[in-house]
């Protein structure tokens, strides 16, 4: 049975920057998958990210990524581009290290063989706990191609009858203030 | 002639690191080390439960997870005069432990070998004789021949190739690099190996911990494990051994690869004991508590006033209330408004970006101060403070250290000669085995406490209405870490992180005093200003949770060269 890794990257004190983990974690709260499947929150791991990648056969990634395009925008992106594109496409401001991780684990030949990296372009990284309105109408379509790229793999998944309420601990209130705003009580 | 070197940001790991070093004659004469990115995570806490401060701290950092949970479990707690049950404390220990022993092998491997190691010279290595060394050093037992040849094929099929992947930004060549081949192949291999390890201390704290890397297990007032030897469903026998057995694994790596090898390093750059020595001060905080009541603790802490000075004159002993006095961050040269140094929790957290200004403000990080003076933080801090406080295996493990490296250096290295880039690697790998030791009796401690029929791992919390204040400290793998917090009605009122970047990577203050990077840049020798890799190595022997790179730049701001991480 192939291994396979389902993970969120991303900070979540970082407005859209933990678009990554609230995507998992929706996932999570709506669908059901075999034991050869993990879904994670992995943060913002750095070079961690080698325990969770090693000896994995497909991994599927979510993340924010920078680009040109709008804000919400999902970007789709396969093993050989990162590899070949070295430090592109460079992976929100907290540099995850993702190309550099997949080369250290390559070198003892346990990189998986497969890879998808679900990108989205993020509107704001200020220091907050709730993603752009644009980023998070973007969680569905997300969790589109995650469940494409699972559909592709012959990977069995299904629907929560009564789906979850999602552990997205970090965005309740009270509401986080943005930087530079005054003390508590505003 | 004076050439300024710019260490700027390149994504590696977390943060953003940028140094700018003016080197005159071949020497560093003078260093400006600045964050570009702010944090300011505390401002986040403002007005939440204090129960779940632990859950948002931990997410300041994705690296040092645990670490900042706990801090923040332990600062909570302080501030309710909360004691936490003893099988609490040897979980928390544990989680610690095994936390700081990945961190420090991951950082002598994956973040600082490659400033040493010459993979490009392994191709003319004997497997044969690199395997005779190897064995020559420790009795691990994957240090064969075959093994090693192994190691050979891999680096000679990518240097062939030409195909460099991760190895592709290497110093290959550097004249500070001299390493004979068998020597390069020797840490090679063990760099590989280190890969497949380092899991293993992850696996011992997600037994306790829960799902890495954000553990679960916390509580104001405790952890959340239930314990019952009889029980598969919660942390029981079965669940202790596993422990055990992953502890094992750690701890042979940690005594049997790590160890010798950062003596063999030390051993083979003996020069690197005389560059990058940096302040007089080093400040630690005690950790790993051995009772409920925390009346000992299995690592010292304590504060070096001036090393420099004849040891009557130094002051080393950690004193609890003098720590929370003494503690402040200036402003003076960071990014916030104000010129002020503020005690934590009075602390502010305003941001006033101004752009790069030597002389005014450079960096978003605030310059920690203790008694008004920098200080270094870190393994180096820690050890020396042990030494000379007399504790044993601290004592035990830095002889070990220095003979080993004495003998193979083929001169005497002594303790006073750790305060160098060298000697931080060295003090780290000192720790790694002191930590490894203080596993297996922290684990011992859990099972003969369980034996005993105490099961409790929580005193629940009761917040009064009034205001208390509390600091939760921990001897963090990058050095002494306190979060400071203020709770009103049980809401958080103020919270401030004094992280161990804080200390090391802290600007100049108002007097104009630099930080422990700073003044440990410092007279570096710089053999090729346009790759200037003796700099790098000097701030990587901090282990930085921030990536840089050096730029080379005359002195009218033309860059003539660069060095970075890989």
């Amino acid at each position: 049975m192939k291994r396979i890794l389902i993970a969120g990257i991303g900070n979540v004190l970082l407005q859209d920057d933990g678009f990554g983990p609230c995507v998992v974690r929706m996932l999570e709260a709506r669908y059901r998958f075999e034991s050869n499947v993990e879904v994670a929150d992995l943060g913002t791991p750095g070079l961690d990210l080698a325990d969770y990648l090693m000896d994995k056969d497909c991994v599927i990634l979510i993340d924010s990524v920078k680009s040109e395009q709008l804000p919400g925008t999902v970007l789709l992106y396969r093993l050989p581009e990162i590899l070949q594109r070295q430090v592109e496409p460079r992976m929100g401001p907290h540099a995850p290290a993702l190309t550099e991780t997949l080369l250290t684990i390559d070198l003892l030949g346990a990189a998986p063989a497969e890879l998808l990296l679900v990108g989205v372009v993020g509107h704001s990284y200020e220091m907050g706990c709730n993603l752009s309105q644009s980023v998070q109408l973007s969680v569905n379509l997300a969790i589109a191609e995650i469940l494409r790229e699972l559909a592709r793999m012959g990977v069995h998944f299904e629907s929560k009858q009564s789906a979850a309420e999602p552990d997205l601990w970090w965005t309740k209130p009270p509401v986080c203030r943005g930087a530079g705003t005054g003390a508590a009580g505003e | 002639m004076t050439r300024r070197i710019k260490i700027d940001p390149i994504t590696r790991i977390e943060g953003h690191l940028r140094v700018d070093v003016e080197v005159d004659n071949g020497r560093v004469s003078d260093a400006w080390v600045s964050s570009t990115m702010w944090r300011g995570m505390e401002k986040i806490l403002q007005g939440r439960d204090a129960r779940e401060a632990w859950l948002f701290a931990q997410r300041i950092c994705g690296v040092c997870t645990t670490v900042h949970a706990i801090a923040s479990v332990r600062a909570v707690e302080d501030a309710l005069k909360l004691q936490i049950p003893a099988n609490a404390q040897y979980i928390r220990n544990l989680i610690l432990i095994h936390h700081a022993l990945r961190d420090h092998v991951v950082h002598f491997y994956q973040l600082s070998a490659l400033d040493w190691v010459d993979v490009l010279q392994i191709p003319r290595a004997d497997p044969g004789r690199a395997s005779s060394l190897a064995e020559g050093f420790s009795s691990w037992t994957r240090n064969s021949r075959e093994e090693m040849k192994a190691a050979k094929d891999k680096a000679t099929r990518i240097a062939e190739s030409g195909q460099l992947g991760i190895l592709t930004n290497g110093y290959w060549g550097h004249p500070a690099m001299h390493l004979r081949p068998e020597a390069n192949l020797l840490l090679f291999s063990h760099y590989l190996q280190a890969l497949e390890f380092q899991r293993k201390a992850s696996q011992a704290v997600a037994v306790l911990g829960g799902k890495m890397p954000h553990i679960q297990n916390l509580t104001v007032g405790g952890v959340a494990n239930a314990i019952n030897l009889d029980s598969e469903a919660v942390l029981g026998m079965e669940g202790l051994e596993s422990i055990q057995v992953l502890m094992s694994e750690v701890s042979n790596f940690v005594h049997g690869v790590y160890f010798p090898d950062a003596c063999a390093l030390a051993g083979y750059y003996p020069e690197w004991f005389d560059s990058g020595r940096g302040g007089d001060r080093y400040l630690a905080v005690p950790d790993l508590p051995r009772d409920a009541q925390a009346s000992q603790y299995d690592l010292p802490g304590g504060y070096i006033r001036d090393f420099a000075a004849d040891s009557s004159s130094r002051s080393v002993r950690f004193m609890d209330g003098r720590f929370r006095e003494s503690v402040t961050e200036d402003v003076t040269h960071a990014y916030y408004r104000g010129d002020k140094a503020l005690h934590p929790w009075k602390g502010e957290t305003i941001p006033e970006y101004t752009d790069w200004h030597p002389d005014q403000k450079y960096t978003w990080v605030k310059a920690a101060r203790y008694e008004g003076q920098p200080a270094e933080v870190g393994p180096l801090a820690q050890v020396l403070i042990g030494y000379m406080q007399g504790h044993a295996l601290t004592r035990k493990w830095t002889d070990a250290a220095l003979d080993r490296v004495s003998s193979i250096a083929g001169h005497r290295i002594g303790i006073e000669q750790l305060r160098s880039t060298m000697g931080r690697h060295l003090a780290r790998a000192i720790r790694a085995a002191v930590l490894a030791d203080l596993a297996q009796e922290h684990w011992q401690m859990l099972v003969d406490n369980i034996s005993k029929g105490d099961c409790s791992t929580h005193n629940p919390p009761t917040f009064p209405d009034g205001e208390i204040e509390g600091v939760g400290t921990h001897e963090a793998p990058r050095g002494a870490l306190s979060h400071w917090v203020v709770i009103e009605k049980g809401k958080i009122k103020n919270y401030q992180a004094v992280v161990p970047s804080t200390w090391n990577a802290s600007p100049r203050d108002k007097n104009g005093v630099r930080g422990p990077y700073e003044a440990a840049l410092l007279g570096t020798e710089i053999a090729d200003a346009e790759k200037p890799l003796e700099a790098l190595r000097t701030i990587h022997s901090f282990d930085p949770c921030m990536a840089c790179a050096c730029h080379a730049f005359d002195p009218t701001g033309k860059k003539i060269g660069t060095a970075r991480d890989l």
